[in-house]
């Protein structure tokens, strides 16, 4: 896809519709099917692009195995991906100290340049001591650890606030701040975790594959305004819809 | 349990093919593949829009303004007397379209009596006796008044005045369909391009001793046009990221795409994954992909294939599927070749690679094939993918003969670059992903270099982190740059 603006030479037979700005121009079925089959995609970068979706969310034997069916290359060594999805798992079931210890060892900079990304992976921590029913340990965390960091930053106060009323409450399951205690709070830091890295490595903390889908969105959303076209509705099966008049 | 699958579609009796099946051209894959040097020519052809280089001395109204030798400086002539009696000089060249933004600047060496220099675009036909802004189809930004013209009485505030010793700067800018200009390095303002055609820089001196000197990019610009192009971009980037997508739909595209070619130990590692990682319960609610079928027959064919044992492929796929050498569309593709093996030869821009890939499944036996040895990688997969779309077109639920050619991946692919290129027709704002105009991944192939891709990813994604920061030593320096130049001026 890298090559579509190549392409898109040869496609340059579509009438201009410039004098027809007032009424929406009509794309039949047939002539769009024409078009279609003129676009040249590359199997090659089709490859990439499922590799680069494998590589960055993390499914590292099935990129070894696409790497060997396939031929591609994966844009990063592979061995990095198995200490990333460590990492990530680690948080995910809640062992952030083991997590903070392994990205120290992947890159110690990773921390010392995301100081975000370290307070959120403290403030995991606190809310597992909490979950645990650690209180002690959470308190004397909270004020030696956390403390000194919200005065530094408005932002990391409010934020242990939150976390610190956990506390207070005997049921916490109905605290104010309850979600804290969610899974998708330690999939939003896991997934923290996985960017930082991804960024330190410097690959894209995101696949492209789903950029690309969001941009089909956005060019059909734009089109909509000037063209009566076959769509695609259904991303899952790609079949075009007939143009609605 | 992908791996058991393909077991009871083997033991269906091979039905006679669907209606739909004759339809199926193998040959349509061939498309994929062009060669690296057909690739180049048509990156260099794109590249080579050629842009504005010096000042048009031929249409010039050399009554009023004269040239310089090295075509990039303007004087005006004598005394102007009335309104007709402008200077006005173009380009030798239209502004470029097929990049992001167009920009170029002129240096303000001596405003004269009046300070009437002015900068902008016009059409090619523009009458050469009268500012830029003052006739339609033109745009431009005076000096004398700090004014914007756009035609006839429309005329408004837009800018500070400039005058000796200033920079000046025009461009347009393609995703927003808009004309911007500068004044020593800072944006003064944009307005919306109102005027289709090929532009041309334009720069206008209108009284005694006016000289102004114009830059189309062979020196460095006093704007910081780099560090523009790419807000611009992030503005882009940030509008469509928030729209939203389907949950795991990507996960479920790539899912099919294994299954649609046949990479069946890619599938299953990746199905392991999924289901032993929590955050991934994919694929609910989308059903299961139709490309199941004769997966692991597909996934040994493509092997045989890449391993160059085109012998055993041809033998297996007899007995796999009968139907597809006997009355299938293989056949199909044998004929073509044949008739058309000729032409190909001598079809220059065909290159080798197709040729000999269908040289291949011309020879009835293969073992007989004198070529089979020879293909390389690329090749093999191009047979590959003729012979697992062959394969597909014999499922007997096959309901779309197109989905045996093209993944759901590809299809949407296409359907992108369809739409992408029709909202440039439409001339509406377009949005470039970094994905679609990823430079450098262009540049490499238009060396005909494969590099690494791993190399060029790499080199890629470090520019674009680098770049956040550049941007903010570039507007340090940008300001020093500007504090220097007014101490030139003044002291």
């Amino acid at each position: 896809m890298f090559l579509s603006r190549i392409v898109l030479r040869d496609l340059d037979s579509i009438d201009s519709p410039v004098s027809m700005a007032s009424s929406k121009k009509l794309v039949t079925r047939d002539e769009w099917e024409r078009k279609l089959r003129d676009v040249k995609i590359r199997k090659e970068d089709m490859n990439r692009l499922v590799m680069n979706f494998l590589v960055t969310e993390g499914f590292v034997d099935a990129a070894d195995k696409f790497r060997i069916e396939s031929g591609t290359q994966p844009d990063i060594d592979l061995a990095t991906i198995t200490d990333r999805m460590e990492v990530k798992r680690a948080v995910q079931s809640g062992n952030v100290q083991e997590a903070i210890e392994k990205i120290n060892d992947l890159n110690p900079t990773i921390l010392d340049t995301n100081p975000q990304l370290y307070f959120h992976l403290q403030q995991q921590k606190l809310i597992e001591l909490i979950r645990a029913g650690k209180i002690n340990e959470a308190l004397e965390f909270a004020q030696e650890e956390l403390a000194p960091r919200g005065e530094e930053n408005q932002a990391f106060l409010e934020e242990i606030e939150k976390t610190v009323t956990l506390l207070v409450f005997e049921d916490i399951k109905n605290c104010p701040y309850g979600e804290l205690l969610d899974v998708s709070q330690r999939l939003k830091t896991a997934s923290e975790v996985n960017a930082a890295i991804l960024t330190s490595q410097s690959h894209e903390k995101d696949p492209k594959l789903p950029s690309l889908l969001k941009m089909l969105i956005w060019t059909q959303n734009q089109l909509d305004e000037k063209a009566a076209y076959p769509r695609i509705n259904n991303f899952s099966t790609a079949t075009l819809e007939d143009p609605a008049i | 349990m992908v791996a058991n699958q393909e077991s009871s579609a083997a033991a269906e009796e091979p039905v006679a093919p669907a209606a739909g099946t004759a339809a199926m051209d193998p040959m349509r894959l061939a498309s994929r593949w062009r060669s690296p040097a057909e690739w180049e020519a048509a990156a260099a052809e794109m590249d080579a829009e050629p842009a504005p280089s010096e000042l048009n001395t031929t249409n010039s109204s050399g009554l009023f303004a004269v040239v310089s030798t090295d075509r990039m400086s303007v004087r005006y002539l004598g005394v102007n007397q009335h309104g007709h009696d402008v200077g006005v000089v173009q380009a030798n060249r239209p502004a470029p379209t097929h990049r992001p933004v167009y920009y170029f600047e002129m240096a303000v060496k001596n405003a004269g009596h009046k300070g009437q220099t002015s900068i902008g675009f016009t059409t090619e036909n523009f009458k050469m006796r009268r500012q830029p802004g003052w006739e339609s189809n033109s745009c431009g930004y005076h000096g004398d008044d700090g004014y914007l013209y756009r035609g006839p009485g429309k005329n408004e505030p837009f800018g500070p005045k400039f005058t000796s010793g200033d920079t000046i700067g025009a461009g347009i800018n393609y995703f927003l369909q808009e004309f911007f200009f500068t004044k020593n390095g800072s944006l003064v303002g944009s307005v919306q391009k109102e005027i289709k055609g090929p532009l041309y820089p334009t720069i206008a001196v209108h009284s005694q001793d006016e000289e102004v000197t114009v830059n189309f990019g062979n020196e460095p610009f006093c704007f910081d046009i780099e560090g523009y192009i790419f807000e611009e971009k992030m503005k882009q980037q940030s509008v469509s990221d928030k729209l939203f997508l389907q949950p795991d739909i990507s996960h479920w595209i790539v899912r099919s795409y294994l299954l649609h070619y046949g990479y069946q130990d890619t599938l299953n590692s990746f199905d392991m994954a999924s289901e032993t990682d929590p955050p991934s319960n994919h694929q609910n609610g989308y059903g299961e992909p139709p490309e199941m079928y004769g997966l692991s027959h597909r996934k040994s064919l493509r092997q045989l294939i890449m391993s160059g044992d085109i012998d055993s492929t041809f033998k297996r796929l007899g007995e796999w599927y009968p139907q597809v050498i006997k009355a299938g569309q293989l056949e199909d593709a044998v004929k073509y070749a044949r008739s058309n093996l000729a032409k190909f030869l001598t079809h220059k821009a065909f290159d080798g690679l197709l040729k000999e890939s269908v040289a291949l499944l011309a020879y009835e036996k293969p073992a007989e094939s004198s070529i089979g040895y020879l293909l390389e990688p690329p090749q093999r997969e191009f047979v590959a993918d003729a012979v697992n779309a062959a394969v597909l077109t014999t499922n007997p639920n096959l309901k779309d003969p197109e989905s045996c050619l093209y993944s759901c991946l590809e299809k949407l692919l296409r359907q992108l670059t369809i739409q992408v290129f029709l909202i440039k027709v439409f001339k509406l704002h377009l949005h470039l992903s970094s994905e679609l105009r990823d430079e450098t991944l262009c540049r490499s192939l238009r060396k005909g270099v494969h590099l690494g891709v791993d190399r060029v990813y790499r080199d890629s994604m470090r520019h674009v982190q680098q770049t956040q920061l550049i941007l903010k030593f570039r507007r340090i320096l940008f300001s020093l740059y500007k504090v220097n130049t007014k101490l030139r001026v003044t002291g």
